[in-house]
């Protein structure tokens, strides 16, 4: 390492601190500022029906003791720090007494299941498309090109919801929802995997069709742009064979596209809630998504933590990576 | 006589438009070069220098494409011959390009060292890594270039430094013909002049055995190649000597570029700057006559509808005019 890259790192390092530190407090006021009461919703749904106003006070007065909301802003800010540094981040409100981790634990290997490969085969695929479509032109290009575009500007939910209404309702190829037959135990049998395997399909299909739209536009435009880059055409005029041209330029090509799959893995949590919400698969989005209707600031403030702490490992891996891949942005960084 | 290098005939290539119209922007273009010597070729920017550099390595892209006449190089006639055998045995060996944006022709991504190495794969010459880089070594440090330029990606490099590395990687094969196309002309004066000083280097070492220097520049190639040939809407309109091509130009658009430019050399100190009007012919539809015509100021009705064929007055001097050498030393006398 060079003292270019470790003053570089050093830097880079330095900014995501503060960012890290701006994210956890905006985490903790966010789900704060949402209009509606966490404890009066448990307590609406508790209590029994003749209860008088005594007991419904009694109540509240325990829930807000037991979740720390009876202390001023900063206490519980402090509370929110010390759970997130020992990873309970605390307790949930709506599934009182379980810890937010075990919460999280429980779903977010869903969501990395789901999440992770569909990225990586969208992405994948829709980088072969758009190279194709910009080396082939002629077919490719007029038949492909248009389809992807159109998949690509469908809005997540629609694209899931069109899946859904087409290969679950009318079909009947696949199951509507959740990630395996309701009833079921989960195991390591071959009726539980396979089960696994059919719920796995939708969600998984309309992450990869609307990654690979985006993917594709972009990959196209930037191969088009280095298939006509000068030195394409000095390389061709010393002899070298247009396989070998042809690898300089997609590597070239797939640089910017690096970005676009760090970013999608690092919002991948985010990215997970339409799906999951619309096919009702448990993963992490679905576990923010219940949250958020109940006010679970615990909950919400973890899974939001998750996001940003994958989005920022995610961008410093990048920079790490381009540092690698890139020696124009290396040039630029490190001198 | 000297062995010939090059030696183009009739050659005619053309740009196919998106709309399907034939541009021919090299039309029967024939020029000799013997071993040893220099050509430059001068004239305004559409006037079909590039392209007859693109079209002199046998090797065609569209929208660019073969029509007619023949390329022959050392004794070797490399028309017609597949594309995937003048890769290997014509491109870079043969004939060697440096491109017009020089500064830009190197793959960002790939050392200088490991794409002199793609160089020679591609050619398919019997050399390990190790031999490929003591050779690339020696022709940097011959050439007066840092050696540890190989290990470097183009961007770490200057652009002077670059343009001169691009001429090396060129001429790694030793090429018989050596095509530049306005290789200093995006360059400060003294890269410029080491770029040229660089070629003038490669010539008397021995390196490139012939060399194609085109330029809008008329006063750099005065000072760099011996003889100089003036190209307008596709066609040579005359070729001779630099010298004679810079103080006594024949044809009237190669007497208006010369007045156009300034050569700082004695004898030109009092010719005034004239600007030629108008604008070269479009060459969907080329002019049935001289197509210089339209903007010449000596043009006759006559010059406007004959044909003129490039005419060879001795001594390697051509010109193609309707008008006779000694009328137009006149007309030019009178103006001076």
């Amino acid at each position: 390492m060079t003292k270019g890259m470790r003053k570089y790192f050093k830097k880079k390092i330095f900014w995501f601190v503060i960012t890290f530190i701006a994210a956890v407090v905006l985490n903790f006021i966010l789900p704060r500022l949402m209009p509606g009461d966490p404890v009066n919703s448990i307590v609406g749904k508790n209590i029994s029906p003749g209860a008088t106003q005594e007991q419904v006070q009694e109540q509240i007065t325990y829930y807000k003791h037991q979740f720390g909301l009876d202390k001023n802003i900063f206490g519980q800010f402090w509370d929110f720090v010390k759970n997130a540094f020992n990873g309970t981040f605390g307790v949930s409100y709506s599934q009182y007494p379980r810890l937010v981790s075990d919460i999280i634990g429980s779903s977010i290997w869903w969501t990395v299941a789901l999440q992770l490969p569909a990225i990586l085969v969208g992405w994948l695929l829709g980088n072969l498309l758009g190279a194709l479509a910009a080396y082939k032109r002629s077919f490719y290009d007029k038949a492909l090109m248009p389809l992807t575009l159109f998949f690509s500007a469908i809005p997540a939910f629609g694209a899931s919801v069109i899946l859904l209404v087409i290969f679950a309702v009318t079909l009947g190829w696949a199951p509507v929802n959740g990630a395996f037959d309701p009833g079921m135990i989960p195991g390591f049998n071959w009726k539980f995997i396979s089960s696994v395997i059919a719920h796995y399909q939708l969600p998984f299909w309309s992450i990869v069709l609307i990654s690979i739209g985006g993917q594709a536009v972009g990959m196209r435009s930037m191969s088009i742009y280095e298939l006509n880059a000068d030195y394409v055409k000095y390389a061709r005029f010393l002899g070298i064979k247009d396989k070998k041209i042809v690898r300089y330029v997609f590597r070239n090509a797939m640089l910017p596209q690096v970005t676009g799959l760090a970013m999608s893995i690092g919002s991948m949590v985010g990215g997970a809630l339409v799906a999951e919400t619309i096919f009702s698969y448990p993963g992490l989005g679905m576990s923010m998504y219940a949250a958020i209707n109940s006010s679970d600031y615990p909950v919400i403030s973890a899974c939001t933590l998750i996001i940003t702490i994958m989005v920022l490992i995610a961008s410093f891996m990048l920079d790490i990576i381009y540092a690698f891949i890139d020696p124009r942005v290396k040039a630029a960084q490190f001198d | 006589m000297a062995k010939l290098m090059l030696d183009v005939r009739q050659l005619t290539t053309k740009y196919i438009t998106r709309t399907g119209e034939d541009v021919y922007s090299v039309d029967h273009v024939s020029l000799t070069i013997e071993e040893g010597k220099s050509l430059g070729i001068a004239g305004e920017s559409g006037c079909g220098k590039s392209t007859l550099a693109l079209s002199l390595m046998g090797y065609y892209f569209p929208p660019l494409h073969y029509t007619s006449g023949d390329i022959i190089v050392d004794g070797k006639n490399i028309t017609g011959m597949d594309p995937d055998t003048i890769r290997k045995t014509v491109l870079g060996s043969d004939v060697a390009y440096i491109p017009q944006a020089a500064m830009n022709a190197l793959n960002p991504t790939r050392k200088v060292g490991k794409f002199i190495e793609d160089v020679i794969h591609a050619h398919e010459l019997p050399m390990d890594k190790k031999q490929i880089r003591e050779m690339a070594e020696q022709r940097f440090a011959l050439l007066g270039l840092p050696v540890d330029a190989l290990d470097k990606h183009s961007v770490e490099l200057s652009g002077g430094m670059r343009q001169r590395v691009v001429i090396a990687v060129s001429t790694i094969l030793n090429p018989k013909v050596l095509i530049a196309d306005e290789p200093s002309s995006a360059l400060d004066v003294t890269s410029q002049k080491m770029v040229i000083k660089m070629m003038k280097d490669m010539m008397a070492k021995g390196l490139v055995k012939s060399m194609i220097f085109i330029t809008h520049e008329l006063p750099l190639l005065y000072n760099v190649t011996d003889d100089i040939m003036v190209m307008y809407a596709g066609q040579i309109v005359e070729r001779g000597t630099a010298k004679e091509m810079v103080f006594d130009p024949i044809h009237p658009y190669s007497r208006g570029l010369m007045r156009s430019i300034l050569v700082p050399e004695e004898g030109t100190r009092d010719v005034k700057l004239t600007a030629i009007p108008g604008t070269p012919p479009n060459l969907k539809h080329p002019p049935q006559g001289c197509r210089f015509a339209e903007r010449c100021r000596y043009a006759t009705e006559a010059c406007k509808f004959n044909q003129m064929p490039l005419l060879d007055i001795g001594g390697g001097r051509y010109y193609r005019c309707g008008h006779s050498v000694e009328h137009l030393r006149e007309v030019y006398e009178g103006e001076d």
